[in-house]
């Protein structure tokens, strides 16, 4: 071949190959514009924002300089033995230190401050009336947060991959720390946001400003110490398989804690049209099943002999998430919006079972009660197979009465504060907030009460005795029988005290049956003539094609 | 111009009460296609109020609203994708510039890739914004964040926008060139609701206007109609030829002039009736023999009517 020739099959093969090089990198650049397009514009403008701004370019350096600053000194005390003592692990601890501080303390109080910003520069009203949803206004300034977290974690990471060189350091431990501090970082973002979405007025953002330093300050300090730990002693843990069972069961506790904190955020900016209880409702339905799902996986490894303990800590638990829940939900607004009527459950079975999971105290309060009874009848169902199989009747009577003290306390707190908010509805308004406050009242007063009354009788020989006159405080009744000490009751009858609760708590659901009739009422409305004509021009019903030949 | 189905925007017994202040009471109106509405009213009145309702930053204590026939209760969703808002203050973004600050809100009302683009541009050449692009928000002048606090509200290409006081403070051509671009709106086929305190500007772009005070509707429609139903008298001046004193002895003996003066030849007359009550005065002058070289009616500026029809009321 001559090279003529091959000059002239170069010159052909040149430009093809040109071409689709070009071609690739045009659908490379499209697809990467498509895929941008899709990210969460509050993160798009945020991250543009934080790039130009001070504070983060500021804090940024700060990291780098501290971390510079921290390998050259470490390198300088140690001298030559760096070379063979295993130091990764001192090192590595400092790294994580100084990671600490943005992680835990800057990104959070920048995500709270970034919802406050918008307050005081007027954009979250326009922010509010764009095409965004409550959940993507959220989302996306945590995705922002996200953002802020990797480019201090990429100032960082050179020092961390360092620590490998100094031996003594293991990518599982420090994967693991990086992740919690991720998650760490995350949650305290989240709380953070759902802080900012509170405080509307100048003073509440003061005062929380100053309680979120604190909280973050102090997880500032337990991430540093908890890293520190884990760093010295992480060799014993992985090896422990209850250690991946306890952080799988962390996470899904926090994955579920998360998810409600996210739907409890965007509830609280959302329209007051728009149904913003019952996203919570699901969430916590799941969050319940995950917790009794760690349960059961905890009794299938430990075997009967803790049916007792992890009952009684089943309900214990129970009882404490679902009074805090219940405080929220009987505290909404009693009436439902016409665009929450649209979206009401169509047969009966829907308004059998998912009536409950619609806005409102009355359906909150049910839901509650239905939630922890049937923990109450699980625990039971427990204690009676351990009962059984062992054969001992004495702790299961006392466990017997801890579960119906229990439940009935929880029906009866959560009803007289649903009670008390709807009267006190008659006469002003009672945000949700107020709502909870009362409940919060209530509880106070019922064990604070008793003891006021106790010293009035007698201020001379005042002694802390347990009595029928402290049968409100909870807290004292249950310590006593979860203790199994029949004899602090001193003269009062277990039993007596037992009837009385329950007595109580089915005159409460009695009372709250007759003021949740009405919430659950309500039918399932249709959709305007105006809303139905756009639905069916953005989701026409595809025409019905032939099912034979013979059709026409 | 036909009308459409329903009006693009329509206050349906709208109240709105703060404790014991009723900022909006009983308030009904509507908006069609085209039109630019004017909103008019004291400090105070409900102007603010009622447009907060309308762009679904508030709702209503009784009665509804609705935009393009989605009510701002049951489908804020539906009514914040056809609607622009720009409220009386600017609010912007620290550490953005023009082009992304539009980019933002483009994103923020689902505009992707091309189309994007297209609306970014289209809305920078509109407010004539494109050669500041790259300009950060915080060095822009007042006229200038103005643009783009217009630009921002239009990125979506709603069929609805809300004005609120778009003209307070800026310098007179500003003013100019924001009228001219309220009245480009009006005929791409926009419902412009507009409230502003400088009454001049809005009698000029508004098809029609709607006053209010202390929360309630006192008029609605067009100047004229507005004029014509709160005031019977009109202010009539005549000029003559040769002397005045016949004529205003003769205006004397009449029930239905008041107010007559004379002031360098110009007689100046306060006349009870509407235009043809006034054409029927003129043939009667003109047969009792007087020449007259000049007979006038004082057209009513939208300031006339407006202080005619509002008392001063404060809440």
């Amino acid at each position: 071949m001559s090279s003529s020739d091959l000059t002239t099959a170069e010159e052909t093969v040149e430009p093809a190959t040109t071409d689709r090089l070009d071609a690739v990198m045009r659908r490379g650049l499209e697809w990467l514009e498509a895929a941008v397009d899709r990210v969460n514009p509050i993160m798009v403008k945020e991250t543009r924002q934080a790039l130009k701004s001070r504070q983060f370019v500021l804090t940024f350096f700060l990291v780098l300089i501290a971390c510079w600053i921290t390998s050259f000194a470490v390198v300088a005390i140690v001298g030559p033995e760096v070379y063979y003592v295993a130091e990764g692990p001192t090192m590595l601890s400092f790294y994580f230190g100084i990671l600490a501080f943005p992680l835990m303390l800057i990104v959070p109080y920048t995500a709270f401050r970034s919802l406050a910003v918008e307050q005081e520069d007027n954009t979250y009203e326009l922010l509010s009336i764009s095409a965004l949803s409550t959940r993507q206004i959220i989302t996306g300034k945590l995705g922002s947060a996200v953002v802020q977290m990797l480019v201090y974690l990429s100032a960082v990471s050179p020092c961390i991959a360092f620590t490998f060189l100094l031996r003594g350091v293991d990518t599982l431990t420090v994967a693991l720390l990086l992740f919690y501090f991720m998650l760490t970082s995350l949650g305290l973002s989240m709380m953070a946001l759902l802080a900012g979405t509170a405080a509307r007025a100048r003073y509440a953002q003061v005062i929380l400003s100053v309680v979120l330093v604190l909280i973050f300050a102090y997880f500032l300090a337990g991430a540093i110490a908890s890293s520190t730990m884990f760093i010295l002693e992480s060799y014993r843990f992985i090896r422990d398989p209850w250690f991946w069972i306890v952080n799988l069961a962390f996470l899904t506790a926090y994955a579920t804690t998360f998810a409600l904190v996210h739907s409890a955020a965007a509830a609280h900016i959302a329209f007051n049209s728009e149904n913003r209880s019952s996203p919570m409702r699901w969430t916590m339905l799941v969050q319940q099943a995950c917790f009794l799902g760690w349960v059961t996986v905890m009794l299938m490894a430990e075997g009967l002999r803790i049916f007792g303990d992890a009952a009684m800590f089943t309900l214990t638990v129970s009882a404490a998430y679902w009074y805090a829940m219940g405080a929220v939900l009987t505290s909404e607004w009693p009436y439902l919006s016409r665009r929450v009527q649209r979206s009401l459950p169509k047969s009966t079975l829907g308004e059998v079972f998912l009536t409950w999971l619609n806005p409102g105290p009355g359906t909150g309060y049910m839901f509650c009660i239905a939630n922890f009874s049937f923990v109450a009848i699980l625990a039971w169902a427990l204690m009676f197979a351990m009962a059984t199989s062992s054969g001992t009747t004495t702790s299961f009577f006392t466990e017997q009465f801890y579960v119906v003290v229990c439940w009935s306390y929880l029906v009866i707190f959560l009803g007289a504060g649903k009670l008390l908010i709807g009267l006190a509805r008659r006469f002003i308004y009672v945000s949700l907030t107020a709502g909870v406050l009362l409940h919060v009242l209530l509880m106070l007063t019922a064990i604070g009460l008793p003891q006021i009354l106790d010293y009035l009788a007698h201020p001379q020989q005042f002694r802390v005795e347990y009595s029928l006159l402290h049968i409100s405080n909870p807290f004292w009744t249950l310590s006593l029988l979860a203790n199994q000490s029949p004899s602090g009751f001193g003269a009062t009858n277990p039993i007596t005290l037992a009837t009385l609760l329950i007595a109580t708590a089915l005159v409460v659901v009695l009372l709250n049956i007759r003021a949740t009739w009405g919430e659950i009422q309500h039918q399932r409305q249709a959709l305007p003539t105006r809303v139905a004509e756009e639905e069916a021009e953005l989701h026409p019903t595809p025409e019905s094609k032939p099912q034979s030949p013979w059709e026409s | 111009m036909i009308k459409p189905r329903h009006p693009l925007i329509e206050l349906r017994r709208l109240h709105r009460y703060f404790g014991t202040t009723r900022a909006v009471q009983d308030m009904s109106f509507e908006v069609y296609s085209g039109e630019v509405f004017g909103y008019i009213g004291p400090n105070g009145a409900g102007k603010t109020t009622s447009m907060r309702i309308l762009a679904t930053l508030d709702e209503p204590t009784a009665g509804d609203a609705f935009v393009d026939g989605f009510s701002v209760i049951d489908d804020p969703d539906r009514v914040r994708r056809r609607l622009g808002f720009m409220p009386d203050y600017f609010g912007t973004y620290q550490n953005v510039n023009v082009r992304e600050y539009l980019d933002f809100f483009a994103r923020a009302y689902g505009l992707r890739g091309h189309e994007r683009k297209q609306a970014i541009g289209s809305v920078m050449e509109f407010t004539m914004l494109d050669k500041l692009a790259k300009k950060p928000i915080d060095g822009l002048s007042k006229g200038m964040k103005q643009r783009l606090c217009l630009g921002r509200t239009m990125i979506h290409d709603p069929a609805v926008l809300i004005l609120d006081e778009p003209a307070a403070g800026l310098d007179p051509r500003a003013r100019i060139e924001l009228r001219e671009m309220i009245s480009q709106l009006a005929t791409m086929g926009k419902a412009v609701l507009i409230s502003s305190h400088i009454l001049t500007e809005l009698a000029e772009i508004c098809d029609k206007v709607a006053i209010i005070e202390t929360g309630r509707l006192l008029a609605v429609g067009t100047v004229d109609e507005i004029s014509e139903t709160s005031e019977t008298s009109s202010h009539v001046r005549l000029r003559l030829l040769g002397n005045e004193q016949p004529m205003v002895d003769w205006f004397a003996k009449r029930n239905d002039i008041s107010n007559v003066s004379v002031n360098v030849g110009l007689i100046t007359l306060t006349h009870e009736g509407g235009q043809e009550a006034q054409a029927l005065l003129l043939r009667e002058v003109i047969e009792a023999g007087f020449q007259v070289v000049e007979f006038a009616s004082k057209q009513k500026s939208l300031e006339d009517v407006f202080l005619h029809v509002t008392e001063g009321k404060i809440q």
